[in-house]
């Protein structure tokens, strides 16, 4: 038995070596690195999984340079429009929401998801931690 | 080498094919962990910081494991982890068909084709389950020579 346990704990190093060395040549974040989520609000890489509806909240003129793919344009201006779009998506599909403004400092996305949660109570709604600027490489 | 000399040759053959499942397995996982992560969080039981714990060290546990049941000192261990990863898999894969989750096994990194099969991963996890519970059996009988070695 005590053989057995110095097996287990060898394999514990070694396997402890092996991801010390991932995150060495940066190849994968430390997880303790990974930003705090505040209420309702979702990681880039948890997201990424999800197959969302993304919901851009930035300007107009930044939703045209660049965005996450199919994501829909969505603040305070275009919210009419926006909601029925969404809504169409939303029911074809059924699928977490995420909305995401330019980064940490912007509140827009945190306001257009609280409209939703009004609009959609029964949809799961997120907001993207970092915003857009967590999302680029 | 002369402990497994003196393994019946299904033991061998058995321990090869296991090993090279695993081994194939870790290293696409090990060469693009972030992505790992991504399958692992696809399964919807677990996210945020565990997940990113389990995308980085499973695949280096894979490996060393993998390895491990090629090596006369580490063999008994590797195989229970083995077996005990093979029963999670089939659990996970069980848990994501019943809630009917259509995403990428991850079973081997992210280059897999797209149609989930989940009775396919399941019974290919299965028969290598059944396989790792044999080559337990057959080692638990032996003494470890890490008892020696260490």
């Amino acid at each position: 038995m005590c053989a057995l346990v110095k097996e287990f704990l060898l394999i514990a190093a070694l396997t402890c070596v092996g991801a010390a060395l991932s995150i060495g040549t940066k190849r994968a974040q430390a997880p303790w690195a990974l930003p705090e989520l505040g209420p309702g609000e979702i990681l880039a890489i948890d997201a990424r999984s999800l197959d969302p509806i993304w919901v851009d909240a930035r300007s107009e003129e930044a939703f045209a340079e660049a965005h996450i793919a199919d994501a829909l344009h969505m603040n305070e201006a275009t919210w009419e429009t926006g909601l029925f779009d969404l809504m169409d998506r939303w029911l074809e599909t059924p699928r977490p929401i995420i909305v995401y403004c330019s980064d940490a400092g912007c509140s827009t996305s945190k306001k257009i998801a609280a409209q939703l949660r009004e609009a959609l109570p029964d949809a799961e709604i997120y907001t993207l931690n970092g915003g857009w600027a967590s999302w680029q490489p | 080498m002369a402990a497994i000399k003196r393994l019946p040759i299904v033991a061998l053959i058995l321990r090869l094919v296991l090993a090279g499942v695993f081994v194939s397995a870790a290293l696409p996982k090990i060469q693009d962990p972030i992505a790992f992560t991504d399958s692992v969080i696809a399964y919807r039981v677990i996210d945020g910081s565990l997940a990113s714990w389990v995308g980085l060290a499973l695949p280096w546990l894979e490996l060393v494991c993998a390895l491990g049941l090629l090596t006369p000192w580490l063999r008994r261990a590797s195989g229970l982890w083995i077996a005990g990863l093979l029963a999670l898999f089939i659990g996970l894969h069980a848990v994501a068909w019943a809630r009917g989750l259509d995403i990428s096994c991850g079973c081997f990194g992210t280059k897999e084709g797209s149609e989930t099969s989940y009775g396919i991963y399941i019974a290919r996890n299965f028969a290598l389950l059944v396989a790792a519970v044999y080559l337990i059996r057959l080692d638990l009988f032996r003494k470890s020579p890490l008892r020696k070695t260490l």
